[in-house]
């Protein structure tokens, strides 16, 4: 039983990395009907950033998150303004090629500076002091994990209900043209997303770092967003997020359960029978709603 | 392709293979093209279902894999190369077919959620049925024979390939010409006009992949017997996004688009280990560049030259 527990509890902490992974995905999406590749890419970038501000550079460590995360979100709103608002209304392979080769570009700058390429790199002191309740031991990193993403997920939850700037890029999500119609700067909205979706894929390369540590393969995680935003029916936010946590769980389960192997495979199981069975996100397959 | 242009890409292709035959001998060029050509046999597959038939495919290197295994375990086997190719393409249609499934009514997004699924599913089970497919360790591929008769040799492999390359291509001449072909570019262009028309989208996407996925591992077989070593860490992600890269280059709207796709991709890394020659050694000896060269020529093409080499504007 307390195995269990520490299983699900890994689980989640892994399962919110995916989730906001998934989320910067769907999000910009959502915006600019744009698939990104890279966000594993940003999500590397971002924790090496961090990293370099913090180990290289010698700021404390909460200035170089600021700072790493403030210039990841400059970066993809920079990228927007520059490259990407390029495959707006083309098909979705240009956007596919495009954002891949940006990561591929990314990855192999990165690759070529030799402090970054040679070792697996902590970030800051590390805790490795694992709180007990019990019997029970909880490693902090996995707590710290699932208290950033609900605390990420609460801001973003006020951000898009409450602010006119996050209404806005709702507005612009749902219907570009009703939302230009009313004032909402739209091109002004893509950048945005792309700030965001990126700012989010470097915050989920933060919390993956005590996991993980940081290194040059750490973006692979990404790969595990598409399950997440497929389960979460590819439109809905707070679906991806929570997709992303099931995902972490039944993955960890799965390790306990099953053979060697066969819990790399089951986030891509679930995601071809999610698109078989349930079109629309597993969410929506408990509505009334269904795919044509 | 303008006139003018026609005669650039000819003239500095043609430079091109006097400056490799002359530079690295006969025995490397004659290699070359028969990586060339399988290569051009995979690109026609990314061709007809992203160019034809406007869809994404992100799993065709998945499938070069199940031909590529089919091929050498069959050939170990003592099946006769040529007879075993027919079983490859059969795997790789099959393969197209299942990748494409849960994904064939929704089209769009979800081709490349499922296909990269598959992918990913595929090159796991090839890491771990070691029983049969001898893990990450690898697998050693017999040499392309049929009973005394071997292409051991760089002109044999060549000719093997051409041979094969022409056979691919006469056949998707025939489908592009064909119902089946005006099917495909019929919910390229709209999905539900082509409906009003009697045209089943399902089924057209579905043929699409399954035609695409035969001719992956039709590729595959033979790429199996070139490299002659088989990993699957080989046909991971990267060769499916070289692949399509390859067919986006080209341009994916023409058959030739293959040929010239798989030119550049297989020169390309050819050019960077020549470039690393002539760099200095700080900057020469970073194990990034390919990875930055192979981005930024990718993103190149999709900012500038998003017809392809073989497209007209």
């Amino acid at each position: 039983m307390l195995t269990f527990l520490q299983v699900l509890t890994s689980g989640i902490a892994i399962g919110c990395v995916y989730g906001l992974v998934a989320l910067s995905f769907v999000l910009i999406y959502k915006a600019t009907e744009t698939i990104s590749f890279m966000q594993g890419d940003l999500l590397m970038l971002g924790a090496f950033t961090v990293l370099a501000l913090n180990a290289g550079v010698g700021l404390p460590l909460w200035l170089a998150i600021a700072l790493g995360l403030g210039l990841m979100v400059g970066l993809g709103a920079g990228l927007e303004r520059s490259v990407l608002r390029r495959a707006l209304g083309q098909p979705h392979l240009t956007a596919v090629l495009l954002t891949f080769g940006l990561g591929l570009m990314m990855r192999g700058a990165l690759t070529a500076v030799p402090a970054a390429s040679h070792s697996m790199h902590r970030l800051g002191q590390p805790a490795d002091e694992a709180l007990r309740l019990g019997g029970l031991a909880l490693a902090p990193a996995h707590l710290m994990v699932i208290g950033a993403t609900l605390l990420v997920a609460g801001a973003l939850a006020l951000f898009f209900r409450h602010t006119r700037l996050g209404l806005a890029l709702r507005a612009c999500s749902e219907d570009p043209r009703a939302a230009a119609l009313s004032g909402v700067p739209v091109a002004a909205m893509h950048t945005l997303a792309w700030a965001l979706g990126a700012g989010l894929a470097a915050f989920a390369g933060l919390l993956l770092a005590p996991i993980t540590f940081i290194h040059l393969n750490m973006g692979l995680i990404a790969l595990k967003a598409f399950p997440a935003a497929v389960l979460g029916g590819m439109s809905s936010l707070s679906g991806a997020l929570a997709a992303g946590v099931f995902l972490g769980v039944v993955e960890a389960l799965a390790g306990l359960a099953l053979p060697e192997g066969a819990k790399d495979m089951v986030p891509y199981l679930l995601l071809m029978g999610a698109l078989l069975l349930f079109p629309n996100g597993l969410g929506s397959a408990a509505g009334r709603e269904r795919a044509r | 392709m303008r006139t003018p242009l026609r005669w650039v890409a000819w003239s500095a292709l043609a430079l091109a293979a006097l400056g490799v035959l002359a530079a690295m001998g006969p025995d490397y060029a004659l290699g070359q093209l028969a990586f060339v050509a399988t290569f051009a046999i995979a690109g026609l597959g990314v061709v007809l279902i992203v160019g034809q038939a406007g869809q994404i495919s992100l799993g065709q290197g998945a499938l070069m894999a199940l031909g590529a295994y089919a091929q050498c375990l069959l050939v170990r086997l003592g099946v006769p190369a040529p007879l075993a190719l027919p079983f490859a393409m059969a795997l790789g249609a099959g393969g197209g077919w299942l990748a494409s499934l849960p994904a064939r009514r929704l089209g769009g997004l979800y081709f490349a959620m499922s296909t990269l699924a598959f992918a990913l599913i595929i090159e796991e089970l090839l890491v771990r049925a070691d029983g049969l497919t001898g893990g990450a360790a690898g697998l050693a591929v017999p040499a392309f024979a049929v009973g005394p008769l071997a292409a051991d040799s760089a002109a044999r492999e060549a000719l093997v390939s051409l041979l094969v390359l022409a056979l691919a291509w006469l056949a998707c001449r025939h489908w592009v010409d064909s119902a089946l072909g005006r099917a495909w570019r019929a919910i390229r262009a709209d999905e539900a006009a082509a409906q009003s028309c009697a045209i089943d989208p399902a089924r057209a996407k579905t043929s699409a992949f399954v035609a695409g996925g035969a001719l992956s591992g039709l590729a595959g077989g033979l790429y199996a017997h070139w490299i002659g070593f088989l990993t699957p860490e080989q046909f991971g992600l990267m060769l499916s996004f070289e692949l399509l890269m390859l067919a986006f280059i080209g341009g994916a709207r023409h058959l030739a688009g293959a040929l010239w796709g798989a030119l550049v991709i297989v020169a390309i890394p050819q050019l960077i280990a020549l470039a690393r020659d002539l760099l200095p050694d700080a900057l020469a000896s970073t194990a990034g560049l390919e990875a930055l060269l192979f981005g930024g020529v990718l993103v190149a093409v999709v900012l500038w030259r998003p017809q392809g080499i073989a497209g007209q504007r």
